[in-house]
């Protein structure tokens, strides 16, 4: 792989966002994903084989320690940060078309629940593969997922619930939506959440971690 | 035992005499007196209430003053979004205005403290014998409350910052531990889920210090300190028990087993567990008792206190939580559900269509076995008593479900509870040793209601359909002698008329149509899936 592309994915998976990054220490003082997104831009690397061979890869790799619990939060959000600083970048890629989405997927911290780091990892994992991700935010509301799919039709819906008290919320709106679009896969996660409790209110799928999602929505596409 | 004496036993990693159990009742005890979240939460009158009921219906060994999360960073400026159905959530960051040196620690008498200390000081006083649980937020998720995410960031971009805002949340969390003491709880929880969310590195280098000097604390007054955490935590367990607390509360993300020899090689007791929302909030009865038993066969004798992983949603029901309290408090109900685990692959169902239609009347005893479970026994006695009053009408039998044969009979009767009485295949006392003349009574009734089906099924009546009376002779003679050898009595009915040839779907006469009227049911309301069988019969 070219050089340049090798120090993206670097960059994304220990969390190097730019030059003044203190951390990782062995990487301190050298340019990070904003400074060498930029300069890939200009040696003429097209936008999306740096979103697929370097940012892409990043994640992967993001995602795979984050689900053999190698990292945790911290180091996602740092690996985040770092992503985000190099999509930045491609975002006028995204704009012109230079780059395609794989599809698209409503993301939602459910009614009653304010929490976003979990709903947040998602989504950065998920746009890191190269998702359009449509995000309601928290404390989300049946009618707001159902108006957002009116919206996008085809879109995956991501629910996420970190309170043992809001998750029979997650399985009312999971019940709403199917009963108004049965064919639309709906996604679910947090902290008390299971794969039982998925079984029990009757969404597609459950993972304990980022990676899980990003793995089912591809096989969707693929 | 008094259940504050049974926790004290599990702590002290003694084999209590019956595993002590805690409901974490936060915003449920709301629901128990029919008020909104938001209303219980900030008032102490209704909290002493909702806990007084809670007391009341789940007879708990220990109780939780409050379960909410947001008490301390509401007192020191964070502002809050509250709910119907849910303790409020922390919306505002004061550290995104204030700086830490701004902060000072609360005092009792900022913002809901008070109503949480004046319901510990009450419970306290009303409840000598529960062990009264005083929760506080732990210092790094009151860190998270006061930072808002960026703490994760800054754990790695400045460490300093961190170190300084935990030296400061471990402070406010020591002043509420000593206010709880004060108030006369007994147990101090450092509840500190957050912490689930980092890694070994990170919890070494930014918890151990402060949670220990909490726990510290707590000793030197002499209360008992417990560190409860939930969701995905089992990378951290070691080290939360190297923070010295004299317990460790889960969820049920965590094999009860790691945490079990994790706890123990620590000389540390540990709790929780149990599956809150699958099982308490939307399972079953059955669903609860299965895991009550399956959370004390995995705690095991030693150290365990039966709890749910976390906050009760405020809709749990009522029953499940009950059925907690029964199965804990019943040895026998125990080994009935244990038992009964065992054989649950036994699916097979008789049928029992034609069950107790016989002359004799049937009096079926369901028992765990009558020789080693006490209640089983008398009930066997019970029957055993009365059936020579009926000399050769009633037959009786005992069904002991250590055998198989008896758990598929026990499941074709649908019965669910043990010991039982079934008469004619009918559950007629569930649970409870019926007085001598109760059980005479009801076998007298099932004897009554058998004369009078005995009579109701001579109203049988065959209908014989013809376009004339003609058609009816040779037919009317066949008949006639097909009664008088059967001896029955019937009704036979000679008929022409059009409509009702049509109405049975008749197209060619001479026809037969045997209409069968069968008393099925009377003075009662069959259940459905009884009718279902009913209707099944006339295919």
């Amino acid at each position: 792989m070219n050089e340049i592309l090798e120090k993206i994915t670097k960059c994304v998976e220990f969390g190097k966002v730019d030059k003044t990054s203190p951390f990782p220490p062995d990487l301190k003082g050298q340019d990070g994903a904003d400074e060498l997104t930029k300069a890939a831009l200009e040696q003429g690397i097209d936008a999306d084989t740096i979103l697929k061979q370097a940012l892409v890869a990043g994640m992967d790799r993001v995602g795979q320690k984050f689900s053999e619990k190698k990292i945790f939060i911290p180091q996602m959000l740092m690996a985040a940060k770092a992503m985000n600083a190099a999509i930045e970048h491609l975002k006028p890629y995204f704009q012109s078309g230079a780059i395609q989405h794989k599809g698209e997927i409503i993301l939602a911290t459910v009614k009653g629940d304010l929490h976003d780091i979990g709903k947040n990892l998602v989504k950065m994992a998920i746009e890191g593969s190269g998702w359009k991700v449509i995000d309601l935010g928290v404390d989300v509301s049946v009618q707001k997922i159902m108006a957002a799919l009116e919206e996008h039709p085809e879109a995956a819906v991501g629910l996420s619930a970190l309170l043992t008290t809001t998750m029979q919320n997650m399985q009312e709106i999971v019940t709403e939506i199917k009963n108004q679009k049965p064919d639309n896969k709906i996604l679910i996660g947090g902290a008390p959440v299971n794969d039982n409790f998925r079984n029990k209110i009757g969404a597609d799928f459950y993972s304990p971690d980022p990676q899980g999602a990003v793995k089912f929505l591809n096989e969707q596409v693929n | 035992m008094t259940g504050k004496e049974l926790i004290k036993e599990a702590f002290a990693l003694k084999e209590p005499e019956r595993i002590p159990w805690i409901p974490f009742v936060g915003c449920h005890g709301g629901n128990l007196i029919k008020k909104k979240a938001d209303e219980y939460l900030k008032s102490s009158d209704l909290m002493i209430r909702g806990l007084s009921k809670a007391i009341e219906l789940y007879n708990p060994d220990g109780i939780p003053v409050a379960f909410d999360l947001q008490i301390e960073a509401e007192a020191l400026g964070c502002k809050l979004q509250w709910a119907d159905k849910n303790p409020p959530a922390v919306i505002s960051h004061v550290l995104s205005e204030k700086s830490i040196s701004d902060l000072k620690i609360p005092s009792q008498k900022d913002a809901r403290i008070p109503v949480v200390l004046e319901v510990a000081t009450t419970i306290r006083k009303n409840y000598p014998d529960i062990a009264l649980y005083g929760l506080i937020t732990g210092p790094f998720t009151l860190a998270l409350h006061l930072l808002g995410t960026d703490i994760f960031l800054k754990m790695y971009e400045s460490p300093d910052e961190i170190n300084e805002l935990l030296e400061f949340t471990k402070e406010v969390a020591k002043a509420m531990a000593c206010y709880y003491i004060d108030a006369g709880c007994d147990v101090i929880a450092v509840v500190d889920p957050m912490t689930s969310q980092i890694d070994t590195g990170s919890f070494e280098t930014f918890i151990s210090e402060p949670e220990t000097e909490v726990f510290e604390l707590i000793r030197s007054k002499n209360v008992l300190s417990s560190f409860f955490v939930c969701g995905h935590a089992q990378h951290n367990i070691e080290l939360m028990c190297a923070c010295k607390p004299d317990n460790v509360s889960i969820d049920e993300n965590i094999p009860l087993e790691y945490v079990r020899d994790i706890a123990l090689k620590n000389k540390i007791s540990f709790g929780g567990n149990m599956k809150l929302t699958v099982v308490l909030l939307m399972g079953s009865v059955d669903d609860v008792y299965q895991e009550v038993i399956e959370c004390l066969d995995r705690g095991g004798k030693k150290g365990y206190i039966l709890a749910p992983g976390c906050d009760l949603p405020m809709n749990t029901p009522q029953e499940n939580l009950m059925a907690v309290k029964n199965l804990l408090h019943d040895p026998y109900q125990q080994d009935v559900v244990r038992t009964l685990e065992k054989q649950e692959n036994v699916r097979e169902l008789l049928n029992m269509k034609d069950y107790g239609i016989t002359d004799k009347v049937i009096v079926d005893v369901i028992t765990l076995d009558s020789e080693s479970c006490a209640p089983c026994q008398y009930m066997v006695e019970a029957v055993k008593q009365i059936a020579p009053h009926f000399e050769g009408i009633v037959e009786w039998r005992e069904h002991a479900i250590k055998e198989m044969d008896s758990v598929t009979f026990m499941n074709s009767l649908m019965v669910k509870n043990i010991p039982t009485i079934c008469i004619d295949g009918k559950i007629t006392f569930v649970s409870k040793i019926p007085p001598k003349n109760e059980l005479i009574n009801a076998i007298q009734k099932r004897i009554n209601e058998k004369l009078r089906l005995k009579i109701s099924s001579k109203r049988a009546r065959i209908y014989v359909i013809g376009k004339s009376q003609k058609e009816f002779e040779q037919i009317k003679e066949h008949i006639n002698l097909a009664i008088k050898e059967t001896g029955r009595e019937l009704e036979v009915k000679y008929t022409t008329d059009k409509e009702m040839q049509l109405s049975f779907g008749v197209s060619v006469t001479p026809a037969i149509v045997i209409a069968d009227y069968k008393l099925k049911s009377q003075g009662e309301i069959p259940k459905v899936e009884i009718i279902r069988e009913w209707i099944k019969e006339l295919d």
